[in-house]
């Protein structure tokens, strides 16, 4: 087919070939890239990127080095639920001001964790660098040690200058960098099973992991840890003596499995339990990994009783979404992985897109959807506004910022990011998926946005 | 015993934070003018993070440019991408007006910011000419992330707003109005008071509409997206010209003093008109300013909120006990209207740390005959450490306080920025005298929920 010349919004010149159609040429866009100044970009920094990696870990504080606003605008704003701590949800900061950029602000840092170590007695502390903490130099990992060596409480220093970098998955990796070398590995488990894993870039969101984790134990894995939703960071510390790693969040932690791998020689799957069928694959990808025979019985059990359970729970929802259409444009894994959850629905994925895609994600995009399907990366807010208003989807899946320019032109929308209060994975996470999906598609509110009253 | 009992944090650390820095404030400010872009010298966070804030908050697209500075720009400085980011904003949205918000990033680097934006005018001269580029302002605003807080930011804004773009011509007879931070439903309330005083304004700036605009998709702008509504342009150049301006909020009245400095206009800062007495001084102003007396249809909404305070006060509110926190103004205009109710303010929190706050609440307590319990420079946690040795009845601020409040039992009536877990609080107004009657429903209805039994409320009236 011949590459289409038109380009699929009207946008700079630089940055039409971030847009294309899979189908037509490459099907991949130009992606990775820094965003031009002067656009309302939906991207983040490299410091949102490795908080939110991080922030799930339930008995840890998480100390923001920087001025007040670096933690003000991020406190508590992922909705990973614990079912134990909740020291992870507060908001802390060394609150920089303006001496401390002239003299510094390591005193000050060192000062504020040994109090807070007082206060909380956490698992961790986790010291983020902001910019500020870049430009002015200070010596975070110094301090850490040091108030590591005082405190004996677990001091980690995470290197996220916001600014480092256009893309945010840099953070994701310094988040992960953190954990590497200064977490994993240094406990070593009282005892260990054939079937150890960790459950790596699950996040907890609403309290996804739930979902699936019952699965997982009847199944007769032994979890080691969850990298990180509603972890503690003893339980992370084991994480190197596991058989296996599952990884759910490709974007984020694939880097983190990988090094593992190369590391302690832990080999990893990726799986993903958003919809039905992939619940259904992951669930005997990992029974086949192990291949023990009891095993991959007691799994094809929990599959047919799984699906038994949810068994027409969805009909209804599916009767009416059938053949709507949907926008993805997300931060990088639910780009793809939704895609499959989306069809089982009946519903057609007509676009999908991320922020901070790099070329192995798109190839993963690429392979998960139809020909035809438009495919974007870090489109920004005017991009974003046109692709609704020109191909008006049934509905766009994004995240807050997106969500009232999606709904001011009379687009459905449903939240699947870090602030969705519903749990949408495994079997009876897709009957929520369905549910919710349902609710924003088939609101009777948008039949009244297109009311014509004059002439 | 009536004073203020300072109580001071004794840490370093600020842990659950009643304030968020320079920035946010001055992204406020520019949103509040009409085709007004912000743009962000900053890293992508400065900006993204903000909108999130701010979406949470008002439920509406928050659209914020950035000039995405890296790590080369913190090496060689951030001249490229502000120079490259005004021409795509100038170019691709055609503002009627382009606020550079710096941050803390491009603050310490020491970008020559107005430097940068002439070259930047320069080279958008040569590509769309001289008429278009003119048509444009471009102010620089400062704000260090790491001096004070948000409140200083949207200051900032306001002074640098007027400072660049107001021109003294004719007489206009109009009042200027800085609202401070605040809801969408409160510039309307105070926009309705001085329609009925039949007084022009110029609100500086107009989040009203921007903050919560209607869904109507084939009257919204879309090419490109611009809300509804805000001041325009045109205003601020003619707010050197007004009668005079009334600062709601002394924390927030650069702007209001560079008028009166620079072109006579007399400035009146503060109060917030929360309560009865705040609203009657600010009433007062105007007619100070305006000769404009105060009309009997206002006359009758002051009434009806004596009536409510009558109707309530003795019977469920009085001598009860509050905890007030949030943004200074706010908050002692919260703390002196529970004080009118018969209620007693036991603790004030404000996140900023204002000499001036101190001498509010110093007023408040005289009135009130009680001792104020006040915390400045504070923090979410003083609160919740305070609490558990000195309970109130209620809590009075933002939703930031939601788990606290449920941790210690008791009530939260959410006022101020933000409010993310209960909806219609951008909507509704706390200042003026309906702002009253809406602010003393809400508390007592709180009350009736919380201390009375639900099996007698038929005898309750």
């Amino acid at each position: 087919m011949e590459p289409k010349l038109e380009p699929i919004v009207e946008t700079f010149k630089s940055r039409e070939k971030h847009m294309c159609v899979k189908g037509e040429g490459l099907s991949i866009p130009v992606c990775d890239k820094a965003s031009l100044p002067g656009t309302v970009t939906q991207r983040t920094c490299v410091y949102g990127g490795a908080r939110i990696v991080l922030m799930p870990i339930t008995d840890s504080i998480h100390l923001v080095h920087g001025p007040i606003g670096c933690a003000a605008c991020t406190w508590d704003i992922r909705g990973s639920k614990s079912s134990r701590e909740d020291l992870y949800k507060k908001g802390c900061s060394t609150d920089l001001g303006e001496k401390d950029i002239v003299f510094g602000g390591e005193k000050k840092l060192f000062e504020t964790v040994i109090e807070l170590h007082k206060l909380y007695n956490p698992g961790a502390i986790f010291v983020y660098a902001t910019c500020v903490a870049g430009v002015i130099g200070d010596d975070i990992k110094a301090v850490c040690k040091k108030a590591e060596e005082v405190t004996g409480c677990r001091v980690i220093p995470v290197q996220s200058e916001g600014f480092q970098d256009h893309n945010k998955t840099k953070g994701h990796w310094i988040g992960c960098d953190a954990l590497l070398d200064h977490v994993i590995g240094t406990k070593e488990p009282e005892e260990t099973t054939p079937f150890d894993i960790n459950v790596v870039g699950e996040f907890n969101v609403a309290g996804d992991f739930w979902g699936f984790k019952p699965l997982l134990e009847e199944m007769g894995v032994n979890i080691i840890s969850t990298i990180t939703g509603d972890s503690h960071v003893e339980e992370i510390a084991q994480a190197h003596r596991a058989k296996l790693n599952i990884v759910q969040c490709q974007k984020s932690s694939n880097y983190l499995a990988k090094k593992m791998e190369k590391k302690y020689g832990i080999p990893s799957i990726k799986v993903n339990f958003f919809g039905l069928e992939q619940t259904v694959n992951s669930l005997r990808e990992i029974a086949d990994f192990f291949g023990d025979p009891e095993m991959i019985e007691r799994t094809e059990k929990i599959i047919e009783s799984g699906l038994a359970e949810v068994e027409h729970k969805t009909d209804e929802y599916r009767e009416r979404l059938q053949g709507k259409t949907v926008a993805l444009y997300v931060g990088g894994n639910k780009a793809w992985s939704l895609v499959r959850a989306f069809e089982e629905l009946g519903m057609d994925v007509m676009m999908s897109g991320t922020k901070n895609g790099i070329r192995e994600d798109y190839e993963r995009i690429k392979e998960a959807v139809r020909d035809g399907t438009i495919i974007v990366d870090d489109a920004n807010s005017t991009e974003l506004a046109r692709l609704l208003k020109k191909y008006r989807p049934n509905l766009l899946i994004s995240g807050a910022k997106e969500k009232y320019i999606a709904l001011k032109l009379g687009v459905p929308f449903c939240d699947f990011n870090h602030d969705r209060i519903s749990a949408f994975a495994g079997f009876n996470g897709f009957v929520s998926f369905a549910k919710e999906v349902d609710a924003s598609v088939s609101s009777p509110v948008f039949d009244l946005t297109f009311t014509s009253l004059r002439g | 015993m009536s004073c203020v009992n300072l109580i001071e944090k004794e840490r370093n650390a600020i842990i659950n934070p009643l304030k968020t820095c320079q920035p946010l404030g001055a992204m406020y400010a520019v949103t509040g003018i009409r085709r007004a872009v912000p743009l962000v010298h900053g890293s992508q966070g400065c900006s993204t993070f903000v909108r999130y804030s701010l979406s949470r908050h008002f439920r509406e697209p928050s659209e914020i440019a950035v000039t995405s500075l890296h790590e080369d720009a913190a090496v060689f400085g951030g001249r490229r991408n502000l120079i490259e980011g005004l021409q795509n904003v100038a170019i691709r949205l055609n503002p009627s007006l382009i606020g550079v918000i710096t941050t803390c990033s491009s603050e310490i680097i020491g970008d020559d910011i107005i430097g940068f934006i002439k070259t930047a005018k320069k080279e958008l001269t040569e590509k769309i000419g001289e008429e278009k580029t003119e048509k444009i302002k471009i102010v620089p605003i400062s704000t260090p992330s790491f001096v004070e807080t948000h409140l200083k930011g949207y200051d900032n804004a306001v002074k640098a707003l007027v400072d660049h773009v107001a021109e003294p011509s004719e007489p206009n007879g109009k009042v200027n109005i800085i609202p401070g931070m605040v809801n969408p439903g409160d510039i309307r309330e105070i926009k309705h008071i001085l329609g009925l005083m039949d007084i022009e304004s110029i609100v500086l700036t107009d989040i009203s509409d921007p903050f919560d605009s209607p869904l109507r998709p084939s009257a919204t702008e879309l090419k490109p997206y611009y809300p509804k509504g805000g001041t325009t342009v045109e205003e601020i150049v003619d707010s050197a010209n007004s009668t005079g301006t009334i600062s709601l909020t002394k924390y927030a009245g650069s702007g209001a003093v560079s008028l009166e400095k620079k072109y006579n206009v007399p400035a009146e800062l503060g109060p917030i008109p929360i309560g009865v007495q705040n609203t009657d001084q600010f009433l007062r102003n105007l007619k100070k300013l305006t000769g404009q007396d105060v009309t009997d249809d206002i006359l009758d909404e002051r009434g009806l909120l004596i009536d409510s305070m009558a109707d309530l006060s003795s019977r469920y509110l009085h001598n009860r006990t509050v905890a007030i926190y949030g943004d200074p103004e706010i908050t002692a205009g919260i703390a002196r209207f529970v004080g009118e109710l018969g209620m007693v303010p036991q603790l004030v929190l404000t996140g900023a740390s204002n000499k001036t706050f101190v001498e509010d609440i110093e007023k408040v307590a005289k009135e009130t005959g009680v001792e104020i319990d006040t915390m400045v420079g504070g923090d979410l946690r003083q609160m919740e450490v305070y609490l558990k040795d000195n309970p109130v009845d209620i809590l009075i601020g933002s939703s930031d306080g939601r788990l606290i409040a449920k941790e210690a039992e008791i009530p939260l009536v959410r006022v101020g920025f933000p409010v993310y877990d209960r909806v219609g609080y951008h909507r509704h107004p706390i200042v003026g005298y309906n702002g009253g009657i809406h602010l003393i429903d809400l508390i007592t209805n709180t009350v009736l929920e919380n201390y009375y039994e639900h099996q007698h409320w038929k005898l309750q009236q």
